[in-house]
């Protein structure tokens, strides 16, 4: 086609036009899908969360029962485009606070006396690992009591390790089991995966601490990675 | 015997039908579009795409006059369903005709789609409009997806969890698709609008192209064979239809002529 031109295009023609088109295409493409893909930019790239990474109280040592979970209902601060807190503070035109509510199941650990395999089998159980101590007091724990305390209790997010569904906990034939509605994946006390699609074991919170009073604290962040597997919960 | 009323209004709807033609060309267009030359025998399950065609026409024309009422924010959004529901003269019917209209949707595709496989009407030269046409499946599926977290009710929440998370499942790229579509990592503000903005805008800009096309290429190649094949009879039917015409303008005349001469 260059012959049929009066003036023919040369190579450095060529490569400017490559370049122009480059920087102009840059101009062009790079704001409308930085704009859009702004969360994954937030949340992949720069590892920030939208949830508040604040310690929410979930409930007392005390209330947990001795033999099954009990749920408990939490709320967590969340920050997404109009309901991040700065900016409705400073509107004046709307106050509202935007939380993400999760459901903790608190229980006491049971011992693992044989380590299933995901996919093939749960865990066997043994007994519960409540410590003595509790039959004495519900509050007013020393720091060693504490700290053995945070290692006997189950924290487990209510979400489905499969889709997300909400689990319940149900007493079938005499044992008891985390059942989830949607498609039936079943874990047992520890949350532990028993059977069904779910390809690992419910979520623990993987930040718990516990105060002098009995009362029982997490952050948004849950037990991923490692030999948990890859899955996340995402959503919840 | 033709009254002057009558004859009045034929001349003046020829004038503007005759305008109209000249300055667009609408008649001619509208003649094509609307005359489609099908067989005698015909079949109550080639109409399966037109069925779709008008469930569409409808979410469209609901899913605008929702619109009007319809608050795209967590703290507004099922208050506005619930106005347009109790509140609005006809709420409950415009959403309902919106629900059913996208239910029974998702079925008559299916049954279209098994039409059209069964009855061999991907083959040559249909292939594209059988790639359009799931291309649009793809698309309406999207459309029922995005809009059903619009009602932000536990039914909606729930399922456009689990809906997402499918999606995280996917290699490589389930995590950043599903950080896009949640607008961050957990539902809430963000997760609204962007759905909002796909289910209104996005996904119904490119559902209409696509439908165009499809269409088109119905048209092209034709529902039993291509129009190009019923020339010969076609063109008989335009010169019968042609003779009829001038002899009733004959019979006009002469009933004219024989009043005046009366």
């Amino acid at each position: 086609m260059a012959e049929l031109q009066k003036d023919r295009m040369t190579r450095g023609d060529f490569l400017g036009f490559g370049l122009m088109g480059a920087i102009v295409g840059a101009i062009l493409t790079i704001p409308p899908v930085a704009f859009i893909l702004t969360p994954i930019v937030k949340t992949d790239v720069l590892g920030d969360s939208d949830v508040g990474a604040d310690w929410q109280e979930v409930g007392s040592v005390s209330e947990i029962p001795k033999e099954e979970p009990k749920v408990f209902e939490v709320e967590f601060p969340l920050n997404q485009t109009y309901g991040i807190r700065s900016i409705q503070e400073e509107s004046g035109v709307t106050d509202k606070e935007f939380k993400v509510r999760n459901a903790i199941w608190l229980s006491w650990k049971h011992e693992v006396v044989k380590q299933g395999r995901q996919g093939s089998g749960g865990d066997e159980l043994g007994g519960s690992l409540r410590p003595s101590f509790m039959d004495q007091k519900s509050e007013g724990f020393t720091e060693q009591e504490r700290e053995e305390l945070v290692k006997s209790i189950n924290v487990l997010s209510n979400s489905c390790a499969h889709l997300g569904c909400p689990v319940r906990w149900l007493i079938i034939e005499g044992k008891g089991e985390f059942l989830c509605p949607c498609h039936g994946g079943i874990y047992d006390i520890n949350g532990g995966w028993v059977g069904g699609p779910p390809p690992r074991g419910m979520y623990h919170y993987a930040q718990v601490k516990i105060e002098e009073d009995g009362k029982i604290y997490v952050t948004h962040g849950f037990d991923t990675g490692g030999k948990n597997g890859p899955q996340q919960p995402y959503v919840v | 015997m033709i009254g002057r009323l009558r004859s009045q209004t034929t001349e003046a709807s020829k004038v503007l039908v005759d305008w109209m033609e000249h300055r667009t060309g609408i008649v001619t267009i509208l003649e094509h579009f609307l005359y489609e030359p099908v067989p005698k025998r015909g079949a109550w399950l080639y109409t399966l795409g037109s069925a779709t065609l008008f469930l569409i026409t409808l979410q469209f024309l609901t899913g605008i006059l929702l619109l009007f009422y319809y608050v795209p924010t967590t703290d507004h959004a099922w208050n506005s369903v619930y106005y347009i529901m109790n509140g609005a003269y006809f709420g409950t019917l415009i959403r309902g005709i919106h629900y059913w209209s996208a239910n029974f949707l998702m079925a008559v595709i299916g049954l279209h789609l098994a039409r059209t496989f069964f009855s061999g009407s991907y083959k040559a030269p249909r292939e594209i409009n059988w790639v359009i046409g799931v291309i649009l499946l793809l698309l309406v599926i999207g459309l029922a997806f995005t809009g059903y977290l619009l009602r932000w009710d536990q039914d909606g929440f729930w399922a456009s969890v689990v809906g997402i998370k499918i999606g995280s499942y996917s290699p490589f790229i389930g995590a950043y698709v599903t950080h896009f579509l949640v607008g961050g990592d957990a539902v809430g503000p963000a997760t609204l609008s962007r759905f909002f903005a796909l289910h209104v805008w996005l996904l119904p800009a490119a559902i209409a192209p696509f439908i165009g096309i499809h269409l088109y290429l119905l048209r092209r190649h034709g529902e039993f064979g291509m129009e190009s094949e019923y020339t010969d009879r076609l063109a008989k039917l335009h010169e019968r239809q042609r003779i009829e015409e001038y002899a009733r303008y004959e019979e006009e005349e002469e009933e004219t002529y024989r009043e005046d001469r009366r």
